[in-house]
């Protein structure tokens, strides 16, 4: 049995398909989160200063950012809210669909598939090197978050300046957020060979997180938000803790690459068993 | 005893309850030139897709260079340069960025090779994909599939889209390649160029192999094609000779073919008042159609 390298050819060729989504996408990653960081702070200065705050307020607020925005120091919980914002989790969940939906749905819709399984790479050998290509830009796109905030962080009260090396525990929690849409995406992917199937599929599996830790967030005596939280990507990911902190939550981290792994290995038995027709 | 770059044995693929080949046994000697015809939806492609490890046979075995075809496929697909019916490229290649591309993934060599093709093909290897005309495509197609001189070459409809010159200038460097030992295997709706370039051809019909065999074997069991003119108007006693079957008949014309010795049909045409006689080879159109009727 060959094992299943990465072959340099195919990596060069994924990853030239996925530049400018890469590059556009990393680089509105970058203002975003760089505004989030210059203006995040101020909001949260002027809400903190406030000494009643309505009821319900809070708990909407801590729903929509996904964090208890009012227990911490000015800079952790402001660059949490940007870790966290729903414009940053849509867009990275964007790159990870549209990357991971590449292999096999896009290629069969596009009638290329015919070129691509003629080459003489076993169809795990092919798996891997389109999973080595991706992970080299979800590294780009991480990255450019992280950075992002750190140049936002330049124009703000040093004191609200959250602790970067902190900051790296929270990407790296992200990535694994980010990972568990992706290979969602592969396996919607290998799955089906309509791309639009595959999209839409990852994309309500996200929305489902994102509403159902909202729901969980805004009134934690919901019986079925609790019962069904577990399925929330966003439930293992809690930047607060981190950043002011530093604890790594080894149980969340544990949770999500255990579900990478379990979904990226579903999807590599697919692609290597399956039959492909041309549409 | 020849060596066989295709054994395909008992080989069924069925789509669920739609059949797509149904017990295909078929064997293609390395070196040779063979044509494989069907009309659309006959089970050529199922039949190529299923060589090339896209498909996995539903029963029986399909093997090519000694390989089976699935479990193998990786490893076969190193000596095999193919091409598809319906030609799709990523658009953002070049013809020189496809071959440095497919060199890489197969790690050999095809860009000296590639560049000799593109010549005499008359490609401009500079020239985007997503610029290129469907020809242009399948010339870069033809390019990729034979730059790293593959042992066995497995073509869907080589010639769409290609302008006559440039069907003569593949069917040349296909016929160099066999003469150099490679085989090629491919299928094709342009039956001319069919019987002009293959030694072999098998014929599919509804799923399962109707004919194969050398066009001349092919031929023999079809008949001749036999067209009669008489001077003065045939006597409706004249007993139709031996081998001989009519397929119209008036006083005037008989037409029909004839099979078995042709010496029996020439002798009854000796002493019969016959103005013109033809007596042709079947053409592979014709042998086409017979063994759809």
């Amino acid at each position: 049995m060959q094992l299943p390298i990465p072959n340099l050819g195919l990596i060069h060729r994924a990853l030239r398909e996925t530049l400018w989504t890469t590059l556009s996408l990393s680089g509105a990653l970058f203002a975003i989160a760089a505004l989030l960081a210059y203006a995040l702070p101020r909001v949260q200065a002027r809400f903190m200063q406030r000494q009643f705050i309505p009821p319900g307020v809070r708990e909407f607020r801590n729903a929509v950012l996904c964090i208890d925005s009012t227990s911490g120091s000015v800079g952790d919980i402001a660059f949490s809210i940007a870790l966290v914002h729903p414009i940053i989790i849509a867009l990275l969940a964007a790159h990870a669909i549209i990357v991971c939906t590449r292999i096999l749905a896009a290629e069969v819709e596009r009638g290329t598939v015919d070129v691509l399984l003629a080459l003489p790479v076993t169809r795990l050998a092919l798996f891997v090197s389109e999973t080595a290509a991706w992970l080299f830009t979800a590294f780009i796109i991480l990255f450019s978050i992280y950075a992002g905030c750190y140049f936002g962080s330049r124009f703000i009260n040093p004191d609200y300046r959250p602790n970067f090396t902190n900051m790296i525990l929270v990407i790296s929690n992200l990535a694994l957020v980010y990972t568990v849409i992706g290979t969602f995406g592969l396996l919607a992917s290998v799955t089906t060979d309509r791309r639009v199937r595959a999209v839409l599929f990852v994309m309500l599996i996200t929305i489902f997180s994102v509403l159902i830790n909202f729901l969980y967030t805004l009134d934690p005596s919901l019986e079925f938000t609790k019962r069904l939280k577990f399925l929330s990507v966003l439930d293992y990911y809690k930047p607060s803790a981190m950043l002011s902190k530093g604890t790594i939550p080894w149980r969340d981290f544990g949770n999500l690459a255990g579900a990478s792994m379990t979904l990226w290995t579903l999807a590599a038995i697919r692609l290597v068993r399956r039959d492909v027709t041309t549409l | 005893m020849t060596n066989l770059a295709i054994e395909l044995s008992h080989l069924t693929r069925t789509y669920g309850s739609r059949r797509g080949i149904s017990d295909v046994n078929l064997n293609v000697a390395e070196g040779s030139l063979f044509g494989f015809l069907g009309p659309n939806g006959a089970g050529k492609t199922t039949a190529i897709r299923v060589l090339l490890g896209f498909l996995r046979p539903t029963t029986g075995t399909a093997r090519a260079l000694n390989v089976d075809c699935w479990h193998d496929s990786a490893r076969l697909k190193a000596d095999v340069g193919s091409i598809p019916g319906d030609l799709r490229l990523w658009p953002w290649l070049t013809g020189i960025s496809a071959l440095k591309l497919f060199a890489s993934i197969r790690r050999r060599e095809m860009i000296p090779q590639g560049k000799i093709l593109a010549d005499e093909l008359e490609l401009d290897l500079a020239v985007p994909v997503r610029k290129m005309s469907r020809g242009m495509r399948q010339k870069l197609g033809l390019i990729l599939a034979l730059a790293h001189q593959p042992r066995l070459l497995i073509l869907d409809e080589p010639t769409t889209a290609l302008d006559p010159l440039m069907q003569d200038r593949l069917r040349k460097i296909l016929r160099k390649m066999a003469t150099a030992g490679h085989t090629v295997f491919f299928s094709s709706h342009t039956l001319g160029e069919v019987e002009e370039l293959c030694e072999r051809i098998a014929i599919v019909k509804q799923g399962q192999i109707v004919a194969d065999g050398t066009l001349d074997d092919l031929r023999a069991n079809v008949g001749r094609e036999v067209a009669i003119a008489w001077q003065s108007p045939a006597d409706a006693s004249w007993p139709v000779p031996s081998g001989l079957t009519l397929t119209s008949r008036t006083q005037s014309h008989w037409q029909g073919t004839h099979s078995g010795d042709p010496r029996d049909l020439l002798a009854f045409l000796a002493s019969k008042p016959v103005q013109d006689v033809s007596i042709t080879k079947v053409d592979l159109e014709t042998l086409f159609r017979r063994f759809y009727e």
